[in-house]
């Protein structure tokens, strides 16, 4: 071979495997997360906005425990902890509610453990069957209004009425984010009642009427507008909202929020832990678990975040409007494991037939 | 020679490892992970199953959106050339006064996107906008919501994506050869005519490409018809998003995908034809810079200047608005009225006050810095074997180097955390799941088509004599590839890797699977920071972050455009001095100057003198 094609063959290696360099290093690299059972924890959430994420890091660090949150939303926390169930990389996850947690379950993604905390909370909020998952926080899906402007007197007191009464037409706010979490709950809120086995995807027509009438007469959500702005400049007046994020906006914008509040209750959701599958720190994740759970440690962040604890010890330091609120709305009935197996079928149909 | 046989093309050492590295690398990182996925979609049970298309076809608004899709990237092929190639000859081609400010107006889409510059728009023209209300003010019959739908889609999403025109267009034309203007010019060709039959096609090779990304824009729009579309005007893209997210629709999403990933390969398949039927030997042959031309025409003269310099206001108007805004409280935005008290830097302390707000920045850059000048340096000999050697088999590679512009992010970057979750013996027994590398490596490859086109486009207006007399004077093929040919596609290889960077700053959708714990790259933080219940910041926070990225993403068009375009304007504004040959090759030349290369041409000597020329170039 010539010196230069030789010269030639060589540096044309050097540079190409640039990209098989990059698969070699991951030797090194893997070492962080992989294997040792002492590093640092790694926990998975959803629900670390808003300055969560970094006071539960300082509190577990003052308890001992040495963790680093993951930060994601809902339903890309729960793919990448799907995605990731042979090779895991998370050790805790938090913050997911039941339907994505009966996911993880399903596809076992994460491990049963019994927390030191489960006598003080209402088994039936988290997995009674197994007791995979455990229940930390509890939200209502609620939709609001403003009082300065509509009198509690004159708001509907049936969220059907928004799109049975012509007065509402397109004056109220419909997510149509399905891969969401909460608009994914507004779905199965509509749907509960409407359930039918001989029915498409089995819900009676009645049941898949409601959810046309429901977008059909609503005005969709902007990308990038909250809700309450939307109120304030006067294009809509109502809309959903996950109950703990009232407080704050009503700061905000100086309105009075009123709650619709039927008959039949609102959607609740209630956040889980649980242990992920496979994790080398499997000690250090249930001591984290045990220590988050707590009375002590879910009372001070229902203080911190205005948030609803399961743990009926942690109550009391809650709120007082937080607990005055969650507790004047009747919890709808829906059937949490059935509407997980069905949900993706229904947002399927709901996005490929009803939204505007 | 290009249509040259097996036997010539295995027989150059160098294409030889190229082909095999390039051969690996694709089984292993783009079609093992994604035909396993798609596999497991559309054969569930181990026989084919028709439910997605059943499912489509059975959705009216599924096919609506579909056709909206369609029709908006059609749209776009037209109008994002229109006004691409008259922002190109304003500022490169023609004499118009203040053209560098005009240039730096334009530029204003190189440093922003997304739901950003929608919601700029929006701010300005939208049903709150402070235009619409001034109209309204005046004429109180006016729709406000005239800014919406079809009409406002197209209006922004053509204004925003000229950047690949201003980039690969612009230097495309500094190489035209000026003598062939002036000899039309001394025959009496008036300007129009040598526009028309000199310029337009020699750029022909280029416009092709960047009319194949704008249809792809185009078919992929996701923001602008969220914010701007209205329930009349809704594309394909956010239904895919919410698809691919759900393991259940993932074959609808992967469906649809398809649909338009192919609509896509037909476009590229048919200006492959297009390109080879024809001959585009566009560059300077001698060192004659191009001059600009005066249009000898008052009335067009002055018609010219007013479009341009209304169109440099409408470029330029989001972007002073999204700086002013990130000082705004948010409920002032949102709401509309803005008072001196809403002043505030309140959005920066918030963002700053963020422990370690730092990292993520970093972490960022050196991914996307790594990423970017991988898949360049790779490709830039992988588009010189494709565009050298045709052949079924680089036809294939090309085409298979393409499947990152047929699925979405999100199936590639799932596709790979399942195939890596577990030792594979294609990268020698390694996890690649949770490890930091899995992320660069979907960096890189999500940029490959991208790169790959541009840079085969810039490889095709090569002249092959150029070639043939570095070969006939003894160059060896990397060094007659890294002294004549690198050279004179440097420019359009700095702008790529700078709009690489640029755009893997701040993504999203791969680095939201890939991510490793302890390395948060930039698009999760900004997320982090502006997601949630609680979170009513989030726009302002957005806009501090599109400020911040702006500030980088206009340093990284600095080192490549700032300092070179900076000398070339002056050269230029000096038609007197002496430049050209040799005298050239020892000044530091500015990368989007053809040249010194040609030398190559006349002596033996010229060949090394070219290299220090190319020299400041490459160090972007």
């Amino acid at each position: 071979m010539h010196k230069r094609t030789f010269k030639t063959a060589s540096v044309a290696t050097l540079i190409l495997s640039t990209m098989v360099l990059a698969s070699c290093a991951s030797a090194d690299a893997g070492s962080e997360a992989g294997g040792d059972a002492d590093g640092t924890l790694i926990v998975y959430t959803n629900s670390n906005g808003d300055g969560r994420g970094e006071w539960v890091t300082a509190q577990a660090k003052e308890a001992g425990i040495d963790i680093e949150i993951v930060g994601l939303g809902g339903a890309d926390l729960a793919n990448r902890i799907v995605a990731e169930k042979n090779n895991p990389v998370g050790d805790v996850v938090f913050g997911l509610n039941n339907m994505f947690f009966e996911t993880l379950k399903d596809e076992e993604a994460v491990s049963a453990y019994e927390p030191s905390w489960s006598a003080e909370v209402d088994q039936e909020s988290g997995d009674p069957k197994d007791g995979v998952f455990w229940p930390l926080v509890e939200q209502a899906i609620v939709t609001v209004y403003d009082t300065n402007k509509i009198p509690a007197a004159d708001a509907p007191t049936e969220v059907a009425d928004l799109w049975e009464d012509s007065a509402y037409e397109a004056r109220y706010e419909v997510n149509t984010a399905l891969g969401q979490a909460t608009p994914q709950l507004v779905l199965a809120g509509l749907l509960a009642p409407y359930l039918d086995e001989d029915g498409d995807l089995g819900v009676s027509d009645k049941g898949w009427d409601q959810v046309q009438e429901y977008y059909a007469h609503g005005s969709p959500a902007e990308e990038g507008t909250d809700l309450y702005a939307r109120m304030a400049r006067g294009d809509v007046d109502f809309g959903v909202l996950p109950s703990s994020g009232i407080t704050s906006r009503d700061a905000e914008y100086g309105t009075t929020t009123g709650v619709i509040s039927p008959a039949d209750g609102v959607p609740y959701v209630t956040e889980q832990i649980a242990v992920i599958a496979g994790t080398p720190r499997e000690a250090a994740a249930e001591k984290f678990i045990d220590w988050f759970g707590s009375a002590e440690t879910q009372g001070a962040f229902a203080a911190e975040f205005a948030s609803y604890p399961v743990n009926e010890k942690a109550r009391a330091e809650a709120l007082p409007e937080v607990v005055e609120l969650i507790e004047s709305l009747p919890k709808q009935d829906i059937d949490y494991a059935l509407t997980r197996e069905n949900i993706g079928s229904w947002v399927e149909k709901t996005e490929l037939e009803y939204l505007p | 020679m290009r249509n040259s046989s097996w036997r010539a093309m295995l027989r150059s050492p160098l294409v030889v490892v190229v082909l095999v590295v390039l051969v690996w690398f694709v089984a292993t990182f783009l079609v093992l992970p994604n035909a396993t996925l798609l596999i497991s979609t559309f054969f569930p049970d181990g026989k084919i199953s028709f439910r997605a298309l059943e499912k489509l076809v059975s959705s009216e608004r599924a096919l609506n959106s579909l056709w909206h899709s369609f029709a908006l990237a059609a749209t776009l092929a037209v109008t994002v050339n229109v006004v691409g190639i008259f922002i190109v000859l304003v500022t490169d081609y023609f004499k118009i006064r203040g053209s560098r400010v005009l240039w730096l107006g334009y530029a204003t889409t190189l440093i922003y996107g997304g739901i950003v510059l929608a919601a700029g728009y929006n701010f300005i023209y939208g049903k709150y906008g402070f235009i619409t209300n001034a109209v309204r003010n005046v004429f109180p019959d006016i729709d406000p919501n005239w800014f919406s739908g079809y009409f406002a889609v197209v209006v922004v999403m053509t204004l925003a994506t000229t950047t690949n025109h201003m980039l690969f267009l612009g230097s495309s034309l500094a190489k035209i050869d000026y003598q062939t203007i002036e000899a039309a010019r001394n025959m009496g060709a008036s300007t129009w005519r040598i526009l028309w039959r000199i310029v337009l096609p020699a750029l022909r090779p280029m416009i092709f490409a960047v009319t194949v990304l704008t249809f792809l824009t185009g078919l992929g729009a996701l923001t602008a018809p969220l914010v701007l579309g209205g329930t009349d005007f809704q594309t394909i893209a956010p239904m895919i998003l919410t698809f691919s997210k759900s393991s259940g629709s993932r074959d609808l999403a992967a469906l649809l995908a398809i649909i338009l990933g192919l609509a896509t390969i037909v476009l590229l398949a048919m200006m492959n034809r297009v390109e080879k039927s024809g001959t585009y030997f566009s560059v300077a042959k001698v060192a004659t810079p191009l001059q600009k031309q005066p249009i000898r025409n008052p009335v067009a003269n002055v018609l010219v200047h007013v479009v341009a310099y209304m169109l440099f206001v409408i470029y330029a108007l989001p972007v002073l608005l999204i700086v002013l805004f990130s000082f705004l409280e948010a409920n002032a935005i949102s709401t509309g009225t803005i008072t001196w008290d809403a002043f505030t830097l309140a959005n920066y302390a918030t963002v700053f006050g963020t422990p370690a707000v730092l990292k993520p920045f970093v972490v960022s850059v050196v991914y996307s810095a790594l990423a970017s000048l991988i898949v360049v340096l790779g490709m830039l000999f992988v588009a010189r074997v494709f565009q050298k050697h045709r052949n079924p088999m680089t036809s294939l590679l090309e085409y298979l180097l393409h499947i990152p512009w047929i699925l979405p992010t999100i199936l590639i970057a799932l596709a790979l955390v399942m195939t890596f979750d577990r030792p594979n013996p294609l990268i020698g027994g390694q996890v690649l799941t949770g490890t930091t590398m899995l992320l660069l490596v979907a960096y890189v490859i999500i940029k490959i088509p991208f790169t790959l086109r541009l840079l085969k486009a810039a490889f095709a207006s090569v002249p092959e004599s150029l070639e043939d007399a570095a070969r006939i004077l003894g160059a060896g093929p990397l060094f007659t590839l890294r002294t004549v040919l690198v050279p004179l596609v440097l420019p359009t290889a700095a702008a790529i890797t700078a709009l690489n960077f640029n755009s893997l700053l701040d993504d999203y959708d791969a680095a939201v699977f890939l991510y490793h714990p302890l390395y948060e790259p930039l698009g999760l933080a900004i997320r982090a920071s502006t997601e949630g219940e609680n979170n009513l910041d989030a726009m302002s926070i957005t806009f501090v972050y599109t400020v911040l990225l702006m500030i980088i993403m206009g340093f990284t068009m600095w080192l490549v455009y700032g300092r070179g375009g900076a000398s070339r304007r002056r050269r230029r504004s000096r038609p007197g001095r002496p430049r050209g040959g040799a005298g050239a090759a020892a000044v530091p030349v500015p990368m989007p100057v053809p040249v010194p290369v040609a030398a190559a041409a006349v002596t033996v000597a010229a060949v090394p003198a070219a290299v220090p020329a190319a020299a400041p170039g490459s160090q972007p």
